[in-house]
């Protein structure tokens, strides 16, 4: 297996260019070494982003937020900016696995992976985050649905790299909810992300099936866009009634769809409160 | 004090034992749970990769510490999923690994079984057609294999007359409930390093917990005297019962028969998963009373699935047996207990055998029978708890006991009596390896120093630490002036095994007598311990064990209703240790035996579909992590002049039952583990249905 350590994003463009398919992005490499321990995937040679500085930058240009794609999830739990502006983010990136993990686990790899089973997906995806994807074709941004296309799949070329994630300004408020069955580092029953601001609410399930998921059509409610106590309820229903979850090791599809209901209900209550 | 090798980094583990010129091995497993194999095609693999085949260990008998029902590879029938077929060995690891993807096994799939209770059926697919019991040292408690069946042990307790009893009592509860497999998940998985040498002897250098017994059947398997096998055993890190008896050791032993050269073998994690488990169970228990609160009548079936092939499963499910009757007075008393063959990876010693899966059921019946005389638990078991002199239902008369005391303990512990609503108590005791024999040899080493001879493992336990500390105040010096190398067994005496909490309490008394010696004579001493026991296996009379271990718990839980998951406020743990050497390795080994009751109670599980394990990893395979444990208290329990009472795993059987028990005082009735939230939040839903009256009609899906 051979190993590619470009110093710089030009470097590293051009080998994911010439390489394409043959060459495996590694970023912190905790997924990626599940895989390759376990024998699933077997990659012929790696591309280590771990020397490109360009990629590790955390700035915020007219209200949005720019993650490099080599910031890791320890740097964005405790960052004092995303702490102030973009609490939920930083809420979503400190309850992933355990602090050894998020040492390393960097936001493009987790995004790139497309892990049903984690947290920062549905997180991006309430608050409306787009990735910037740059290639030979030039730079293309994208959103968050359009990223992840099922499980383990994304819409990233094999001559792209995913290298920023731009976040717009946080609606007002904002809650995130992550459901564990088992152990506190275990992956996710359950996640929910819910904001609401002056576009109105969003509400994004994940871990509960192939990609977030988000039903954009339920989530009307009142002028103030939280509705009463019932119509919470009602429409935490309607999310759990429109899901169609898988069942894995930490819940059948029965159980996640009454975890759902709940959880969704639980995410309006604190948004309303 | 000189800082830990453990600490440091500077320990070196059987991973880390190289021999010169050695060559790494891998495996080549079955892909399927049971199947016919058709051909293995080794066309594929690189030139100068040497490939063991089933031709080429045609000549070695079958083997297995109970039964003789393995062969060294599976040769042309594949019992389990991960069944080994084939082993390669080549010039570094990566490149066994890649040579074994290059072997191709064409198996034809045969049907399988699951379930130790189907596998029972006269219509199941039978896996070993033929069943024998080795003459392994393992294999000394009268093994009954029913021919023809899955059944590859049977054993019964019969004491009273159970059919009176249940008909003079006044109440009478039943359930039936289940454990699941469970992974062991030590940090260091198998590692063996073996070789043939020049003058014919066998060395192998291994992470195990039974080098005498590993030694016997090696000896045995290559017809070879067992004084021209040699087992060296480094510190392991972590094992919990999976490294005993033979696991890789005779792949490798044939691996370097056949190559002329040392051979390493390392398993990876998914590996592990299909090595060595622990047994699933089915516990079906009746239990009667008067309308006072005495037990009258118990009387439980015992279901223990020992996988593919037997490893220690008879033992396993004799132990699930005779801890069966509880820590209570009991007139009247029966038990039948089954080992039985599934399709599933062999499963074997695993921290607590046995004793867990019966400990869960039978404390689970004692609160379902205190809510149906509306007395409370903690009456109940005050009322009917051994006590000094009583018979137990094997025949032996109690001694040494404390159960009394330490049920206080753990009702004190949570205010049990002034509201036990969200509270669960328990009360156990397990049995110690009997017969037993432990012996050790000191001398004097140096200038000011000694060396301790013995075959006590270091299992991350602490053994070495506790040796020197008993050695040290035998001797009058420091315990820095004791030097315990690792087991060899050509130079250490005949130990049984590092197993069942006994080595503190067995190799501890045999240095007692060593240093004695060894003060008289000057220059060296010798020490032995022998306990005599053992149970007929048709009725179950005899001496289970030499000492019980002891302990009880209580937890108190709160539970959020609609999502089913449960919060602990507090598990505490007394346990009974006698009297305590080693202070600090002895609150790590409670600590640690309850953190993995604790995953045992609320999500260890092994997932299986059709015989595939679907979870071998530690991300699908959860255990407790540092912030799952925080509720967890301990205390160890000494009296002045007891003996040592071992307690390596005491602490973990009461965890589960007391947090089911605090489930049950809510109305959340469980009786299969783990309890987890989805199957919580099914009990709470069967809450909402009304009353049951048999665990039997609750059955989940």
């Amino acid at each position: 297996m051979r190993w590619h350590a470009p110093a710089d994003l030009e470097e590293a463009l051009l080998l994911r260019a010439v390489h394409g398919d043959e060459i495996t992005v590694h970023a912190g490499g905790t997924f990626l070494g599940i895989l390759m321990n376990q024998g699933l995937i077997a990659p012929p040679a790696l591309l280590s982003l771990g020397r490109v500085a360009e990629l590790r930058g955390v700035t915020i240009v007219d209200g949005w937020l720019r993650l490099g794609a080599m910031v890791t999830h320890l740097e964005i739990e405790r960052h004092p900016q995303i702490r102030s502006g973009w609490p939920l983010l930083a809420r979503a990136f400190s309850v992933v696995a355990s602090r050894r993990v998020r040492a390393v686990a960097t936001v493009g790899g987790v995004l790139a992976d497309a892990d049903y089973a984690s947290d920062p997906p549905a997180a991006m995806s309430a608050l409306g985050a787009q990735a910037v994807l740059r290639g030979p074709r030039g730079d293309r941004s994208v959103s968050m649905e359009q990223l992840i296309l099922g499980y383990y799949t994304t819409c990233i070329e094999p001559d792209e790299l995913l290298v920023e994630v731009r976040v717009p300004p946080a609606p007002a408020h904002g809650v995130y909810r992550k459901f564990l069955s088992r152990s506190s580092e275990d992956r996710p029953c359950v996640t929910v992300a819910a904001v609401r601001g002056d576009g109105g609410l969003a509400v994004v399930v994940g871990a509960v099936a192939e990609r977030p998921q988000r039903f954009d059509d339920l989530c009307g409610l009142d002028a103030d866009g939280l509705g009463d106590a019932r119509q919470r309820r009602e429409l935490a229903e309607a999310y759990a009634a429109r899901l169609e979850p898988i069942s894995d090791v930490r819940g059948s599809a029965a159980y996640r769809r009454r975890i759902c209901a709940v959880e969704v209900r639980r995410a309006l209550e604190a948004l309303a409160a | 004090m000189t800082p830990d090798p453990r600490a440091t980094g500077a320990q070196r583990y059987s991973v880390d034992a190289d021999m010169p010129g050695q060559l790494h091995a891998a495996l080549v497993r079955s892909t399927v749970a049971h199947g016919v194999v058709r051909s293995i095609d080794t066309s594929a693999v690189p030139p100068g990769t040497a490939v063991l085949v089933a031709q080429d260990v045609a000549d070695l008998p079958l083997y297995g510490c109970q039964i003789a029902d393995q062969r060294v590879l599976a040769g042309d029938r594949v019992r389990f999923a991960g069944d080994v077929v084939a082993a390669v060995a080549a010039p570094t690891a990566a490149e066994a690994r890649a040579a074994a993807q290059a072997v191709l096994v064409d198996i034809d799939e045969l049907p399988g079984v699951f379930d130790a209770l189907e596998a029972t059926r006269e219509d199941a697919p039978l896996l070993h057609e033929s069943l024998s019991v080795s003459d392994n040292e393992a294999a000394y408690f009268g093994i009954r294999p029913v021919r023809g069946t899955n059944i590859c042990h049977r054993f019964r307790i019969r004491h009273g007359d159970v059919d009176a009893g249940f008909a003079g009592a006044a109440v009478v509860v039943e359930g039936t409930f289940r454990t699941p497999s469970a992974a062991h998940a030590p940090m260091e998985p198998h590692a063996t390093v073996g070789r043939f040498t020049d003058d014919g002897r066998l060395e192998i250098v291994t992470g195990t917990q039974t080098p005498f017994n590993l030694r016997m059947e090696l000896a045995a398997l290559f017809g070879m005297d067992e004084e021209d096998v040699r087992v060296v055993v480094p510190p392991m890190g972590g094992s919990f019962g999976a490294k005993t008896f033979t696991r890789i050791e005779a792949i490798v032993a044939a691996l370097a028969r056949k190559t002329g050269r040392p051979i390493k073998l390392v398993l990876d994690r998914t590996e592990e998963f299909v090595t060595l488990n622990r047994h699933p169970s089915i516990v079906q228990v009746r239990l009667g009373a008067t309308a006072q609160g005495d037990l009258v009548a118990k009387a439980v079936t015992c279901w223990a699935d020992t996988g593919a092939y037997a490893d220690c499963g008879p033992g396993v499910a004799q132990k699930m047996g005779f801890a069966a009757p509880g820590p209570y007075r009991l007139p009247h008393c029966s038990v039948d207990a089954y080992a039985v063959y599934t399709n599933t990876p062999p499963n074997g010693a695993y921290r607590g055998y046995g004793a867990m899966q019966s400990i869960w059921a039978s404390e689970r019946t004692m609160d379902m029978l205190a809510a149906k005389l509306g007395m409370s638990p903690l009456d109940l078991r005050r009322r009917n708890l051994l006590r000094d002199g009583d018979i137990y239902p094997t025949g032996e008369t109690m001694h040494d006991t404390c159960f009394a005391e330490l049920l206080e303990r753990a009702a004190t512990a949570v205010d049990y009596e002034a509201d036990p609503t969200g509270k669960g108590l328990s009360l156990i005791m397990k049995g110690m390896q009997t017969p037993s024999r432990a012996a050790i040899a000191v001398e004097r080493e140096g200038e000011d120093g000694y060396v301790v001879r013995c075959a006590t493992t270091e299992i991350g336990q602490g053994s070495r630490r506790t040796l020197q500390l008993l050695a040290a105040e035998q001797l009058g010096c420091r315990p820095e002036q004791i030097r315990v190398p690792d087991p060899d067994t050509d130079r250490v005496p005949f130990d049984t095994r590092t197993t069942s909490s006994r080595s503190t309490a067995m190799m501890g008394r045999a240095l007692v007598v060593a240093c004695a010696a060894l003060l008289e004579d000057g220059r060296r001493g010798y020490g032995e311990i022998s306990e005599p026991g053992g149970l007929d296996p048709d009725t179950g009379q005899g001496i289970a064990s030499s000492h019980w271990h002891q302990a009880a718990a209580a937890a108190e839980v709160s539970v959020d209703e609609e999502t089913g998951v449960v919060r602990l406020a507090r598990v505490h743990c007394p346990v009974y240790a006698g009297r305590v050497v080693n202070a600090p390795g002895a609150d790590l080994q409670n600590e640690g035996a309850m953190f993995m009751g604790l995953g045992t109670a609320l999500f260890e599980a092994i997932d299986f579909s059709q015989g595939q394990v679907t979870n071998a990893n530690l991300s699908d395979y959860n255990i407790p992590t540092a912030e799952d444990v925080g509720a967890c208290t301990h205390e160890l329990v000494e009296r002045e002049g007891a003996p040592i009472h071992g307690l390596g795993e005491t602490a973990l059987p009461p965890v589960p039952p007391a947090i089911g028990n605090a489930l049950a005082s809510l109305g959340i009735e469980l009786y299969d583990l783990p309890m987890t939230s989805e199957r919580v939040l099914a009990a709470i839903d069967r809450r909402a249905a009304g009353p049951v009256d048999a665990a039997l009609e609750a059955r989940e899906s």
